[in-house]
């Protein structure tokens, strides 16, 4: 959440996996969320379901061509994907990928690509985590304790866009669940402990 | 590290104190002397096996037993793990609601701050508490069922129905909103709440609060890679009506 990014890397020779690891350790803001073989029953669901921001692959780690799994993982959540592969690789090995990692790059050639890659310095500074009027409103609404479909209703918006605020405020605040968000809400006045008794 | 029957306790504990607690669920104290974790098994009449892969679970997170899982019974799994709920419900979290209590005495100007977290913490307790009853009465009770049907070789047709019926994977599922709580009200904390008067007290309950989700991750994490996999394990021979 926030600045910090997770990486996955998917590789199985055991050396580089645990190698990347340590150069991933080092760099402000990344933090290594786990390794895989690429073997694994059902890897992309897995990675879904994990929702790394930043996902390292061997392609020929893959049971499936490189091209299908990045194609499933893109329609569900959008990591940065790199590609690990040897920079002698056969073209198919590196033309999925935007980005690549050879095994012959060194530490600090690794660091500064994934660098690079991953924070483009203005993208650090320009996120500003505050919620917008329209956050703001819905944020009240949840806190009085309305579904979304009731908050639809109430703000005349559709189901699909309070989805994507709340998604939004979570982001910005940190908080997950709606008691969390309820004290918010009570911490920073935007809801009345008054209207709150009332709403029950 | 792998930790094995032959290290000294004091080692193993040297090396990693946050096994104490773990170590005294099992009715063992600090005071070891030079003694090795199998001696102190032997003294105490514990299972050695179990207790060195519950040791290892703790300390490493990738930890994964496979041949040992078959070594011991389901029960004394359980006994463990209800041990472990009773540490979290009667020691764990009420020292915690402790302490935000007297951060509400000590600190009357920004009470209202700190009525909200109590309010928070409580509504988390409300639902832990639920989640741990209903371990204790439906899940536990049903694992032993079928360890007691296996033990005797008596495998009645509504075993083998609910076995089939409701498989022990599908329920680790309401973990997650448990865990959310315990992460916003870290993250509200850090963020958002005025530091009280008496600040120490409040890194104390931040620090408890990180405490109790580490302890609760690795607590699930025993049930996720050791109670299930014996009991699928043992579901699966039922089913095939063995």
């Amino acid at each position: 959440m926030g600045q910090f990014r997770t990486v996955v890397v998917i590789e199985q020779n055991y050396l580089i996996q645990a190698g990347l690891e340590a150069i991933i350790s080092e760099l402000p803001g990344m933090v290594f969320q786990k390794a895989c073989l690429g073997t694994e029953n059902n890897l992309s669901g897995l990675l879904i379901k994990q929702n790394p921001d930043v996902i390292i692959v061997n392609p020929e780690a893959l049971t499936e061509p490189a091209t299908v799994f990045l194609n499933t993982l893109n329609r569900q959540i959008s990591p940065i994907i790199i590609g690990l592969t040897d920079s002698k690789a056969a073209e198919h090995l590196k033309s999925p990928f935007t980005h690549l990692l050879f095994f012959s790059d060194n530490k600090l050639e690794i660091q500064k690509k994934i660098r690079d890659i991953c924070e483009p310095v203005s993208d650090r500074e320009d996120k500003k985590q505050v919620l917008s009027k329209r956050e703001v409103d819905i944020l009240k609404e949840v806190a009085l304790g309305l579904t979304n479909q009731e908050i639809a209703n109430k703000l005349f918006l559709s189901v699909h866009t309070v989805m994507t605020h709340r998604k939004n405020i979570n982001k910005k605040l940190g908080i997950k669940t709606v008691s969390g968000l309820t004290m918010y809400a009570l911490m920073n006045q935007l809801v009345s402990m008054e209207e709150m008794e009332n709403k029950q | 590290m792998l930790i094995d029957q032959k290290m000294k306790m004091a080692d193993v504990v040297l090396h990693d104190p946050t096994l104490v607690p773990i170590i005294n669920r099992f009715g063992i104290h600090l005071g070891f002397g030079d003694r090795t974790i199998e001696e102190i098994c032997e003294e105490h009449q514990l299972h050695l096996q179990f207790f060195v892969t519950i040791l290892n679970a703790f300390h490493d997170k990738l930890y994964f037993p496979t041949e040992q899982l078959q070594s011991f019974k389901a029960s004394l799994l359980i006994d463990y793990l209800q041990t472990a709920h009773r540490y979290f419900l009667d020691q764990k979290t009420p020292e915690i609601a402790a302490m935000i209590e007297k951060t509400i005495q000590e600190d009357e100007g920004n009470k209202k701050y700190y009525d909200l977290i109590k309010k928070f913490f409580n509504e988390y307790l409300e639902e832990f508490s639920h989640h741990i009853e209903q371990e204790d009465q439906v899940i536990f009770p049903h694992v032993l069922e079928l360890e007691k049907a296996l033990d005797s070789g008596i495998i009645n047709q509504s075993l083998r129905n609910k076995v089939t019926l409701h498989p022990i994977a599908a329920y680790e599922a309401e973990h997650e909103d448990v865990e959310a709580k315990i992460f916003d009200l870290k993250n509200i904390i850090i963020r958002y709440l005025p530091t009280p008067k008496n600040d120490h007290l409040w890194y104390q309950i931040l620090r408890e609060i990180f405490t109790l989700e580490k302890e609760l991750a690795e607590h699930a994490r025993i049930e996720d890679m050791i109670l299930i996999p014996k009991v699928e394990a043992m579901e699966k021979t039922i089913r095939g009506g063995k």
